[in-house]
């Protein structure tokens, strides 16, 4: 999940967010009751078709499927052991397919652009006072700072590892906690010191640059 | 509560001045943190073009320019910046007051670099894409156009301090305040942030530790144990400064070190 949004300008990125959402919804939704091993096969190959036509390292973000890989096995497992496996075919056919879509959706779409497609949805928060913009920020915060997470638990690791010589311990999660919790107390100041999550009242367009 | 509260419209903004001379008053002013006195007796008036501050770790830097763009109010004695008392103007005083971090990583807030400076616009009231484009033409403006959709993750360290910095600089800030902005930096990337500095129009407020950034200033503060200890011409205080330093440095054979 963290290798996020791949750049780049191919027709995919192109589409709008709202509109590849919708699709991959509708999707989704199509190819549930479809049992049939070759219409998934087919589709399964359009999806890597999708992928190699971004570009430059298109294909290579199928690695997306690997963290799914063990459950996927799992599932194929199930259904060979209590009936048939060429359902545990199909069925794996098909949610590989819509893993892939969704994740084709999720690496095409800027995190901005993908905001303001669910917006909409967090409309109704408005009625309880809250801004719409806060939730957004959120998620928007989640997908910049795992990847600094990320960094701050292994440089914690290689700290413990060089004065202990054992890889990793139970006993860095509360370091670790307590650097996180540090970390959401810088990004709020900083958030606060450029006007807080709401902005600023008055629209101001004087500082909008523009080409001359 | 605070959830609930509803934006107010700023009805204080129209009491700032941004010509105001000098642009900062402190007066008698003391900041307390969890029991701590972190700043005291201080009163400045600042109206020069170029100011540093030098002091050692702890002495109350961070703290005393954090006074001037709201992100602490003092608790006792006033702070007025741009004519307004920082107390009432708290939540509009970042349009006037740009702040830069020391750590790049704790400064920005988006995933893209892009997304980092729009964010500056749209708080300004721009829509998505008024902001989207005018940070297209931002960066393009200075070199940066090539960095716009990467990850902020990815940028070296001095990309994302000249990131974080043009952030700030697109929403005109009238000052611009820098907690040692240098600190991460190599030779190189110091060179550059230091000539994007100087030829900046804001009025700059800078900590360094490095202190041959200061020597062209206008003015230099030397802060210590949370009182200003010297205040005058670069040329006065770095010698000083840095003889008080080296007067120090000896760790002592019995004694406390540190």
């Amino acid at each position: 999940m963290i290798s996020l949004y791949l750049p780049g300008a191919s027709w995919c990125h192109r589409l709008p967010a709202r509109l590849k959402l919708i699709l991959l919804a509708v999707v989704s939704m199509a190819v549930f009751p479809v049992q049939d091993f070759w219409i998934l096969s087919a589709l399964l190959a359009l999806t890597l078709l999708a992928y190699s036509s971004l570009g430059k390292g298109g294909l290579q973000q199928v690695k997306a499927l690997r963290p799914m890989g063990a459950m996927l096995a799992i599932i194929f497992l199930l259904h060979a052991v209590t009936g048939d496996w060429r359902e545990g075919v199909v069925t794996i056919e098909r949610l590989t397919a819509l893993i892939l879509l969704a994740n084709l959706v999720t690496i095409t779409t800027r995190m901005d652009d993908m905001m303001e497609a669910v917006m909409p949805l967090f409309a109704p928060l408005s009625w309880l006072g809250l801004s719409p913009r806060k939730p957004a920020l959120a998620v928007t915060l989640v997908l910049r700072f795992a990847p600094v997470l990320l960094s701050v638990y292994s440089s914690l690791r290689e700290a413990y590892q060089s004065r202990s010589g054992k890889r990793t311990s139970w006993r860095l999660m509360g370091p670790f906690m307590l650097q996180a919790l540090a970390m959401a107390d810088n990004v709020a100041e900083a958030l606060t010191a450029r006007g807080g999550a709401e902005g600023f009242g008055a629209r101001d367009t004087s500082v909008l640059p523009v080409r001359n | 509560m605070a959830f609930f509260r509803k934006r107010q419209e700023n009805a204080q903004a129209s009491s700032f001045n941004p010509d105001a001379d000098p642009y900062a008053v402190l007066e008698n002013v003391g900041l307390e943190m969890t029991g701590h006195q972190v700043l005291q007796d201080i009163s400045l008036k600042l109206s020069e073009r170029r100011i540093g501050i030098v002091g050692l770790n702890g002495s109350g830097k961070s703290s005393l320019i954090r006074l001037l763009n709201g992100l602490r109010l003092p608790t006792s004695g006033d702070v007025r910046v741009f004519g307004a008392d920082t107390k009432t103007v708290q939540r509009d005083l970042p349009r006037y007051v740009g702040f830069v971090f020391q750590n790049p990583d704790h400064q920005a807030i988006f995933p893209t670099v892009e997304e980092e400076i729009a964010f500056g616009l749209t708080q300004l009231g721009a829509s998505k894409t008024e902001a989207v484009s005018g940070a297209r033409v931002f960066l393009e403006r200075h070199g940066c156009a090539h960095l716009g959709p990467k990850p902020f993750a990815d940028l070296s360290e001095g990309q994302k301090q000249l990131i974080c910095i043009l952030a700030v600089l697109v929403m005109k800030p009238k000052l611009l305040v820098l907690d040692e902005p240098m600190s991460s930096l190599d030779g190189l990337a110091t060179r550059r942030i230091q000539n994007l500095i100087a030829a900046l129009d804001q009025r700059i407020i800078m900590i360094s530790h490095d202190l041959s950034l200061l020597t062209s200033y206008d003015r230099v503060l030397w802060m210590e144990g949370g009182r200003l200890r010297m205040d005058g011409s670069p040329q006065d205080v770095l010698p000083a400064y840095e003889a008080d330093i080296s007067a120090r440095a000896d760790i002592p054979v019995d004694g406390d070190a540190f």
